[in-house]
């Protein structure tokens, strides 16, 4: 602690280099961490079905690919399988093109068997049962359009030839999936032409014993393979994950974004505290003949560096924090970042970074100011 | 009895592929109490010399006893403590640190000990009194002239009590008037305080405050005087 006058003099001993290198820091570790975000933002989506003990029966073709009705009883004869729910992708928006989310129909009567934990006020669920032209949103979707249970809102037309009219019946609550909405399927299916009725993209199935989700897919694949329609059936994770994949490899793009912003940090600081220590080089060899260890000088440089970056990239982080905290980014994002904030793990990875940038960057230069013996150093000025 | 002795030291400096000699066998004592000044012309040895008694530098051979100890042999750490607790430095351009204040300055070197606030600060009181400037301890050394800044340097040099000052021209960048006031301020730390001084300069004014005057000329030593001699040196 006694050494830390010193530093803190020594940090601040040309004020607009080092603002500007704080700056930077921040700057740079808002971006990094925004990114980092989006990047665990999109694996807890992908995450959202691990553990559950659900696997998804789809086309074999593409998901765009609907499959019959009938397969729901075939479904359900095969043992080892507790529910059988049927789930169709609308991909309907609010008012305007802008207001697009989540919204699907699905078959009421086995959502809470199959979903169970999707949590639902059992008087509300009871409402929306009831109500063929009802549905239940999220908490978050809620927010987003300040929608209360009673509001009747329509769905504009995408893939399906109607626009669905429906009451808010009820609000339901799930720890990752909190911005979707869902209505009755007989509804959905009563609105579109006959030659598209009774056919469903998804059927989601619930197994007794999760380990047994394998051989399941495997046999339910096998058993419609040389039908009209062949399957493919995933597991939950492994649906979310072919999900985001329709979107590209987003987790290598914005890591290699990150690597360059970091990459790029650790030049600037580095040019910034080779500058400083090569200012500071007789005034090292003066601490180092009054007695100061190399190390000792070396340390206090280190962490006056470090310090620097430190602070940079804590003021970078917490005011991405603070920013995603006060910034309506669902609806900025048109949906696409729903629930997003800056995660605990991302201001972790991220200050730890911005130490880890102080050291490289630091290091070569306070290694280098340190290393020059006391009679040369002295020798600069006198 | 000799607080530094000097055993037929050499000192070889490499620049690129050429050896340069700068000491050639110097021998020399210096005891306790003393005041020495060593003048000689540019590139003579002086302040190699000076650093090598400093600690700061090491021989090429020849052997550095202070206080009984052979220093040259000492590792790089256990130097850096020795010279913590044994030299006091004042420097031509005085070398203050420029963020920190006269009080700060001065309570550098006692960082390294293990006094407490309470305790450095009464040591950097007493430096500073003792150089005239306890007045001044707040400020900063832009806020200084060039005598005041080389008197907080002083009080730098003597606040952990070092048994030996050495000082590199700390004449060489004032005027007339501060030149002698620091010259009175190390004649005054000798003879009060009993401090041996080890001095470098040019010029024989400052030389004349100093009670022996040693010559030196490509590395070896010409003459050294006492006394009346030194005062005419």
């Amino acid at each position: 602690m006694k050494y830390f006058k010193l530093i803190r003099r020594n940090l601040f001993r040309n004020r607009m280099r080092a603002l500007m290198t704080l700056a930077l820091m921040a700057s740079i570790f808002f971006f990094v961490a925004t990114l980092i975000s989006i990047v665990e933002l999109f694996g807890r989506f992908e995450d959202q079905g691990q553990g559950a003990n659900r696997v998804i029966v789809q086309s074999a073709i593409s998901l765009a690919n609907s499959l019959p009705y009938s397969y729901e009883e075939k479904l359900r004869q095969v043992p080892g399988v507790e529910d059988v729910c049927k789930l169709q992708w609308i991909g309907a928006y609010y008012k305007e093109k802008n207001n697009f989310f989540a919204n699907f129909a699905v078959d009421v009567d086995h959502m809470q068997s199959v979903f169970d934990d999707y949590k639902i006020d059992p008087k509300e669920f009871e409402a929306f049962k009831n109500d063929r032209q009802g549905c239940v949103v999220g908490t978050e979707l809620l927010d987003r359009f300040k929608w209360k249970v009673g509001d009747r809102i329509t769905l504009k037309r995408t893939i399906f030839p109607y626009d669905a009219e429906l009451t808010i019946r009820g609000v339901y609550r799930h720890p990752v999936n909190t911005s979707a909405l869902y209505y009755h399927m007989d509804y959905h299916n009563e609105s579109i032409p006959p030659r598209m009725q009774n056919n469903v993209n998804t059927f989601w199935l619930k197994i007794k014993d999760p380990s047994k989700m394998a051989p399941i897919s495997q046999q339910i694949d096998a058993m419609f393979k040389n039908s009209e329609y062949p399957t493919e059936t995933v597991t939950e994770k492994q649906f979310q994950a072919g999900f985001m994949a329709m979107m590209g490899n987003i987790k290598l793009l914005f890591g290699s974004i990150c690597t360059c912003a970091v990459f790029m940090v650790i030049l600037l600081a580095a040019i910034t505290m080779s500058m400083s220590a090569r200012e500071r080089v007789t005034e090292i060899a003066v601490l180092k003949a009054i007695g100061f260890e190399r190390r000792l000088v070396m340390t206090l440089m280190l962490t006056e560096f470090t310090l620097l970056t430190l602070v940079g990239g804590a003021i970078g982080v917490f005011g991405a924090k603070l920013a995603y905290l006060i910034l309506p980014m669902a609806k900025m994002t048109q949906g696409f970042l729903v629930g997003f904030t800056i995660f605990p793990t991302t201001m972790l990875i991220s200050l730890a970074a911005s130490l880890l940038v102080g050291l490289i960057a630091g290091g070569w230069p306070a290694l280098n100011a340190t290393r020059m013996s006391v009679v040369d150093g002295l020798r600069r000025v006198v | 009895m000799a607080l530094v002795e000097i055993k037929d030291v050499t000192k070889v400096y490499k620049r690129d592929s050429f050896q340069v000699p700068v000491l050639n066998g110097i021998t020399i004592d210096v005891a306790e109490g003393d005041f020495l000044a060593l003048m000689g012309p540019s590139g003579s040895g002086k302040t190699t010399l000076l650093n090598l008694i400093a600690g700061i530098d090491r021989p090429t051979s020849g052997q550095i006893v202070v206080d009984g100890k052979e220093i040259s042999h000492f590792s790089e750490t256990a130097l850096a403590s020795w010279r913590s607790r044994h030299i006091g430095f004042i420097f031509q351009m005085y070398n203050l640190i420029p963020v920190l204040n006269a009080s700060e300055n001065v309570e550098l070197p006692l960082l390294l000990t293990k006094l407490n606030k309470r305790e450095r600060r009464e040591h950097v009181e007493t430096a500073l009194r003792i150089v005239g400037l306890a007045d001044r301890m707040k400020h900063y050394p832009r806020q200084l002239s060039g005598g005041q800044e080389q008197r907080v340097a002083i009080a730098r040099a003597i606040v952990t009590d070092p048994s030996i000052l050495v000082a590199d021209e700390p004449t060489g960048d004032l005027d007339a008037k501060n030149a002698a006031d620091t010259l009175d301020l190390l004649q005054r730390l000798n003879e009060e305080f009993k401090k041996t001084i080890v001095m470098v300069t040019h010029d024989p004014k400052a030389a004349g405050h100093a009670r022996r005057v040693v010559h030196l000329e490509k590395g070896l030593i010409i003459d050294g005087a006492y006394g009346e001699a030194a005062a005419h040196a």
